[in-house]
């Protein structure tokens, strides 16, 4: 196992639960690529996908999240590396919402989904790409949103 | 372990991953099945579905094959450690009949999904599947995540 590569993918959870954003893009390459599989916003003209970079689209769904669910937490289950610089994560995120997410109305429910992410570290021990899934059905139905957009 | 093990290891990994893929693309439950150990663990977190692969395994992957019988999984990304395989794959078909709830309207799913296999004595011995179950629903024409099975 490369213990540098999972050593940078746990400093990514461990800030993450400390919630400094900041902290979490600096375990990332400059130009890190980021894709939350499962983020869709459907619009009537255009479909706002959670594919980016880490330091655009990433950066700023993160401190979304934050702020939505003001105690957002991670609890990782499953960190294993292999020696090519790729992670796999299973870990579950949980927090009480305290205002709107998306299309979510806040209606101060709670959610705790499992996650299944891929990282890949880079030869210099920096993510350089971050993939997520996650069942968003479950997400939206524990706060209370049933419609499917 | 020396790192020609690991790396003996690894390919069993990826071959039992690759193989069970190849046996669904083929329609062929029996085969993918006979990769599992005999108390293997299976489950499907997003249709909440956790059991064997002998009982919840063969009830969820003939559900799968008779739901879309075009059923096309094509691994985008394969990661292997001596005793686990994480992979990455879009799932695409035509659907035919009932699916988790789901009636039946002929939509085409394309659906990204996860899948982890760990592996021991050149068996499957635990699988777990994610995907985003709200995009399943989407490709499938469900409006409502009450109302699973009602059209319109």
């Amino acid at each position: 196992m490369n213990s540098d590569a999972t050593w940078i993918v746990q400093a990514f959870f461990d800030s993450y639960r400390l919630h400094d954003v900041d902290a979490m893009v600096s375990c990332c390459s400059e130009l890190a690529e980021f894709h939350y599989i499962p983020f869709e916003v459907w619009g009537k003209q255009r479909v706002l996908r959670g594919d980016g970079k880490v330091r655009t689209i990433g950066k700023v769904l993160w401190t979304g999240l934050i702020q939505s669910f003001p105690d957002l937490t991670n609890e990782v289950q499953t960190l294993v590396g292999d020696e090519s610089g790729n992670v796999a994560v299973e870990a579950t995120l949980s927090g009480t919402q305290a205002r709107v997410w998306g299309t979510i109305d806040n209606l101060g429910k709670r959610f705790t989904v499992r996650h299944l992410f891929r990282f890949r570290v880079n030869t210099e021990g920096l993510i350089e790409s971050i993939t997520a899934y996650w069942d968003s059905a479950e997400f939206q139905r524990q706060l209370g949103r049933v419609e499917i957009d | 372990m020396t790192t020609r093990d690991r790396s003996a290891h690894s390919a069993d990994a990826n071959r039992l991953a690759t193989t069970f893929f190849e046996s669904l693309n083929r329609g062929d439950v029996d085969a993918a099945l006979s990769l599992f150990s005999s108390s293997a663990a299976f489950e499907i977190v997003p249709a909440a579905l956790r059991g064997t692969a002998e009982n919840t395994g063969r009830y969820f992957l003939s559900a799968l094959l008779t739901a879309f019988p075009d059923l096309l999984m094509q691994i985008r990304s394969l990661m292997t450690t001596p005793n686990l395989a994480v992979v990455e794959l879009k799932m695409e078909g035509t659907q035919a009949a009932e699916f988790l709830g789901v009636l039946n309207q002929e939509k085409h799913l394309d659906l990204d999904q996860a899948w982890m296999l760990w592996v021991n004595d050149d068996k499957i011995t635990d699988l777990r599947a994610y995907w985003c179950q709200n995009q399943l629903y989407r490709r499938l024409a469900v409006k409502r995540l009450d109302r699973i099975s009602i059209l319109g």
